[in-house]
């Protein structure tokens, strides 16, 4: 909401002004690489961990540039309390269809891009170290000589008191198309910290689902600072997956679910770290090419590299639009 | 902190040392034609070479042996006054000035009042003659006294179109301006786009940048004093023109002949109505629209040569609505504005004693509502101000002219206050506490002539800050985490500041023409501007100083020199400075507005350092046909936090290594003028991503260090021709078949201004994006550079009877 301010008086300007864009070239200076780390852990899963490293901004996008950002092979150790399991790698292109489907929706990425690109994750089938709420989980990496360490706590989830499919009052004429909400009754206790993510599980003509993973819409996690103990319902537009080239993204649809549609939520209870880093990560990525956004990094809580080590208490729901 | 009693010996020392058996000539300078009192006309003995300037009242004292005397008044634009006296005995004189129309007029901007360049102690002090300004080419016709500043050495722009300001590497808000004595917060309109100041209701402006002296405080960086017309107490006019986006009128005259008169001034911009046929009224904007306006108006009374009353005040608002036209779509409505008040009283004692009294209300508020289906939003800030000062001048003996005097605020600061609902469901947000604060400052400075070749102007001002209850502070744990409340009742002291500010400069002459000048000034700030993006949107909020912020201190080292070449007709100068600023503010990384409910009003701040040096150059040409100047500034201005930046020091914003302007006019003849501009500086420093990564399948930058790149540099050549009507004509008495010439009551102008002439693509920001998709195999990252105006004509049509 606060960022809708400064586009406001924007777009007062814009009433009489000229403006124009043109592309051109920046000299960016020679950086040093650094590791980043995408992992979480949450109640009856194990860890997952994706281990890349930063590229220049502009070196290429395609697929072969992508490929090398995963570090492979590195020593990637969670230690739940009773000493450091090691976590074993698997790199999808080595995986059946299944176990690539199942990696699609623990890393968010497509499964096209699953099959052309070896991208890595570590993990565990060791049960001791599925994921218990209320535990702390100790994480550290040794991979090309570095060291990176983090911790995180699987926090007690909050339920909701309901979620449901909503038609949006911005189009009055039509009958298809709404928001997902929900009702939260915030604990008495300062310090709630959310996230939400939602995923289409119904099935589109090909007979998979709609979304190929979980995806958590930018700006959608918040905490308990202005809302302690207070119920209250709210609502979430419907995520997108980066680069989407999917009809629905790209029309009039895109933002909203749609009759027909079976959502699958997550609603995630975090920590404070957590809750930094993921409150910054949004503003870094929605802030892209934005004049009134200041330059933010994503907050990391991993120390001697980028990323988020993240324990999930996890509530999930599903609502059916109808 | 021994300075203060040394100094007031040293004062008294002088003083009694040089009485002596003289004489006092006082009184004002007004312009004959309208009345108008004439700040800064210089009157001096031919015989003794004695002279003074009027003050901001047209006010002047000369102290003089008993005997005849020549008297001269110079003032630029006007004829030379002179005449003769004999002095027997203290004597008051109304000098009415008559301006020159024989010589063509000289550019009037600036510095100079002839021989002040060099004679005065001033260093960095400039002021520029609105009534000149039309003539230069503006933003779509919009004369801006702010925009011209920005042409003047060590003063820099904040970017493409900004009236925003800079003064030798400090901030927006360390620059003080006054309008009429009452502090404006807010000093312009839609995105910094235009000033607020109306052109037409201004009479004079002098814009400190270095030396300050111990009259004005409270700001760091500048003072910008603007005083606006008396308005004319002869007779009734009016003028006013019509450009492309708004509209101004100024009405006028007096109310009782010679003691009495008013103006009023009033301008309104009509994008709202230009832009309402572009804008769908079925579509989901419809019912938008934006538009400003301001009211000036003044009125003066002359109750005795001994008393004078002045009332003037100044209403501005800005107003954006934005509301569809369909059910469930967003509504927003937000005004914001200044609006100040000043009543001053000037009283005469005795001719060597001059009183100003003034009482100050000024007040800045900003809202936002906004709503989309039951959800409701609303964000406010402000800052009230209740003001009065005591100004003393006095003029002792030949040698010594004194200033002192007191002042005293008091501020109420409203912080940034959200207000949220869903539905039923109020959010929990308190209403965070108004802040309140006492600011005080007494202050004494003596411009001294130690010698015929060695004036020199020392200054001391005392100055005091309380920021008082009532007010509610949350009390923290370590993590930043609310443990409880303290509630501080009303008037209960918070946290108190008192400070000494020493101010000196001195003027040595080395030649007829030359003199070199050296100053020092130590300078306090109790207010601070924190602003949340880089291009100063009026959710910036104004925060006093407190517990946890101290006040920013600035020392500002200057030596210049200065000349005037070929009879006076050029003058040119060279100053370098250095200055060092403490306690600087900044909000912390990734703040943003709304975090500001249930939390102390500066949790969210860090403080650092600032330091900026550099050197200008400075020639004009201020006779003849052909005027203008011509300035240069290299410096660099850098700033350090330790919780910024991981404690790097980088260049501030406002950093600009090289930054020239030319500013030249030219009088074909009594119709035609023209104009022009030209600004060159280095590129704006800024943050740009160096790396990126994935996270979630997420492009995510990393960012370089604060500022660590440079734009393109920014050029510009502007353009203006004005064209007026004939200032005579020619009635034939059909009787006597005789033609005769006679001025013209009804004079109006167009003026054709050009902006960005050769259509310079600036850089106004920097972005990455990607261009292509996955899908398509041509995914990529691109940098875009936005540049706002290109090539602009623009067209002002004015009129004046």
């Amino acid at each position: 909401m606060e960022r809708i301010l400064p586009y406001l008086f924007l777009l007062s300007a814009a009433a009489f002004l000229v403006g124009c864009e043109k592309e051109i070239t920046v000299e960016l200076p020679e950086t040093a690489e650094q590791f980043v780390v995408e992992g979480s852990i949450e109640p009856g899963l194990p860890p997952f961990v994706i281990l890349t490293r930063t590229q220049s901004y502009f070196d290429p996008l395609d697929q072969a540039a992508l490929s090398n950002i995963y570090v492979r092979n590195a020593l990637v150790n969670v230690d739940n309390g009773n000493g450091p399991v090691q976590l074993e790698q698997l790199c999808s292109t080595s995986l059946t269809d299944d176990q690539r489907a199942l990696f699609s929706e623990i890393t968010g990425l497509d499964p096209g891009l699953l099959a052309s690109v070896d991208i890595c994750v570590y993990t565990t089938g060791n049960t001791a170290l599925f994921g218990e709420v209320g535990r702390t989980y100790t994480l550290r990496i040794e991979a090309e000589g570095k060291v990176l360490t983090s911790e995180t706590t699987i926090p007690n989830p909050v339920v909701l008191d309901s979620v449901w499919f909503e038609l949006a009052l911005q189009r009055p004429d039509d009958d298809s198309l709404g928001f997902a909400w929900g009702t939260l009754s915030d604990p008495d206790t300062m310090g709630n910290y959310y996230r939400w993510m939602a995923r289409r599980i119904s099935k589109d003509e090909d007979g998979i689902s709609e979304d190929p993973t979980f995806i958590s819409p930018l700006g959608n996690t918040f905490e308990d600072k202005y809302v302690n103990g207070l119920t209250f319902d709210f609502s979430f537009i419907r995520g997108r997956q980066f680069y989407s080239d999917q009809p629905e993204d790209n029309n009039e649809e895109a933002g909203f679910y749609k009759v027909g549609d079976t959502i699958a939520v997550k609603f995630l209870s975090i920590g404070y770290d957590e809750h930094e880093f993921y409150t910054s990560y949004d503003e870094n990525v929605s802030t892209q090419g934005d004049l009134f956004g200041t330059p933010v990094n994503a907050r990391s809580n991993i120390d001697g590299g980028l990323g988020i080590w993240a324990g999930w208490g996890v509530y999930a729901d599903t609502i059916i639009c109808q | 902190m021994r300075a203060l009693p040394a100094l007031l010996l040293f004062l008294l020392l002088s003083l009694s040392a040089s009485a002596q058996s003289t004489f006092t000539v006082s009184g004002y300078v007004k312009d004959a034609a309208n009345g108008e009192t004439l700040i800064g006309a210089v009157v001096y003995d031919k015989d003794t070479k004695q002279g003074a300037s009027s003050n901001t009242f047209g006010y002047f004292v000369l102290n003089l042996p008993p005997g005849p005397h020549t008297l001269v008044m110079t003032y630029i634009g006007y004829s030379d006054d002179v005449r003769t006296i004999d002095l027997t005995a203290n004597m008051t004189l109304t000098i009415e000035a008559r301006t020159n129309t024989i010589v063509a007029k000289e550019f009037e901007v600036v510095g100079d009042r002839s021989k002040q360049n060099t004679e005065g102690t001033q260093m960095g002090t400039m002021d520029v003659d609105v009534s000149k300004l039309q003539t230069l080419p503006a933003l779509l016709g919009e004369v801006d006294i702010l925009k011209t500043l920005q042409f003047l050495p060590g003063v820099k722009s904040n970017g493409e179109g900004n009236s925003g300001f800079y003064v030798r590497g400090g901030g927006p808000d360390q620059n003080l301006i006054l309008l009429d004595n009452a502090t404006v917060y807010n000093a312009s309109h839609l995105f910094g786009f235009f000033s607020v100041f109306n052109a037409d209701a201004v009479k004079n402006i002098e814009l400190i940048k270095g030396g300050m002296p111990a009259n004005h405080g409270g700001r760091t960086s500048s003072v910008l004093d603007i005083t606006m017309k008396d308005g004319n107490d002869k007779a009734f006019h009016g003028q006013g023109g019509i450009g492309l986006i708004s509209s101004r009128l100024t009405l006028e005259g007096p109310i009782i002949k010679d003691k009495s008169s008013f103006i009023v001034s009033a301008r309104r911009t009509y994008i709202d109505v230009l832009a309402k046929p572009f804008i769908n009224p079925e579509g989901a904007f419809a019912g938008s629209g934006y538009y400003f306006y301001d009211l000036n108006a003044k009125a003066n009374y002359r109750l005795s040569d001994k008393d004078r009353f002045y009332l003037s005040g100044y209403f501005g608002r800005d107003v954006f609505n934005l509301s569809g036209s369909e059910p469930g779509s967003p509504n927003f409505k937000i005004p914001w504005g200044n609006a100040t008040v000043s009543g001053r009283w000037n009283h005469v004692f005795g001719p060597k004693l001059f009183l100003n009294t003034t009482a100050v209300f000024s007040d800045y508020q900003f809202s936002f509502t906004g709503g989309q289906d039951d959800f409701s939003f609303g964000l406010s800030s402000g800052i009230k101000d209740y003001g009065l000062k005591l100004d003393f001048n006095q003029y002792p003996t030949v040698r010594h002219s004194l200033k002192y005097g007191l002042q005293y605020t008091y501020h109420i600061y409203t912080p940034s206050t959200v207000d949220v609902e869903s539905g039923d469901a109020e959010f929990a947000i308190d209403t965070p506490s108004k802040l309140r604060a006492h600011e005080g400052a007494i202050y004494i400075q003596d411009d001294y002539d130690v010698t015929d070749e060695l004036r020199v102007n020392l200054g001391v001002r005392l100055s005091y800050f309380a920021h008082v209850g009532g007010f509610k502070e949350y009390l923290l744990d370590d993590a930043g985490r609310t443990t409880g409340i303290k509630d501080y009742t009303t008037g209960q002291p918070i946290k108190t500041y008192a400070g000494l500010e020493p101010r000196v400069s001195m003027r040595y002459k080395v030649g007829p023409t030359s003199s070199v000048k050296a100053s020092f000034n130590r300078n306090l700030q109790y207010v601070h501007l924190a602003s949340f993006s880089s291009i100063g949107l009026p959710t910036d909020v104004w925060i006093p100083s407190g517990k946890n912020v101290e006040p920013q201190i600035a020392h500002q080292y200057a030596v210049g020199y200065f000349r005037d070449l070929w009879d006076r007709k050029y003058e040119a100068s060279v100053e370098v400075y250095y200055k060092d600023m403490f306690n600087q503010i900044e909000y912390a990384e990734g703040t943003q507005p709304q975090d500001g409910g249930n939390a102390n009003y500066d949790q969210f701040l860090v403080f650092g350092k600032g330091w900026s040096y550099g050197a200008e150059f400075f020639l004009k040409r201020r006779m003849g046909k052909f005027t203008g100047w011509a300035g240069y500034t290299w410096s660099k201005t850098m700033r350090r936090f330790p919780d910024v930046n991981n404690g790097n020091e980088f260049p501030s914003r406002w950093d600009r290594r090289h930054d020239m302007s030319l500013v030249m006019s030219y009088e074909l003849n009594e119709r035609w003028s023209f104009g022009g501009t030209f600004v060159y500086s280095t590129g704006q420093a800024t943050t740009l991503p160096v790396q990126r990564y994935f996270i979630e399948g997420r492009v995510v930058s990393q960012f370089s260090e604060r500022n660590s790149f440079r734009m393109a540099a920014y050029h510009r050549l502007d353009l203006a021709a004005t064209l007026k009507n004939k200032p005579t004509k020619e009635i034939n008495d059909k009787t006597t078949g005789e033609t005769t010439t006679v001025q013209r009551k009804y004079r109006s102008s167009w003026t054709f201004s050009v902006y960005n002439a050769y259509n310079r693509a600036n850089p106004y920001f920097y972005y990455f994006t990607t261009e292509g998709t996955a899908a398509g195999g041509d995914l990529r990252p691109v940098a875009k550079q936005v540049s706002l105006f290109s090539i602009l004509p623009s067209v002002t049509w004015n009129f004046h009877f």
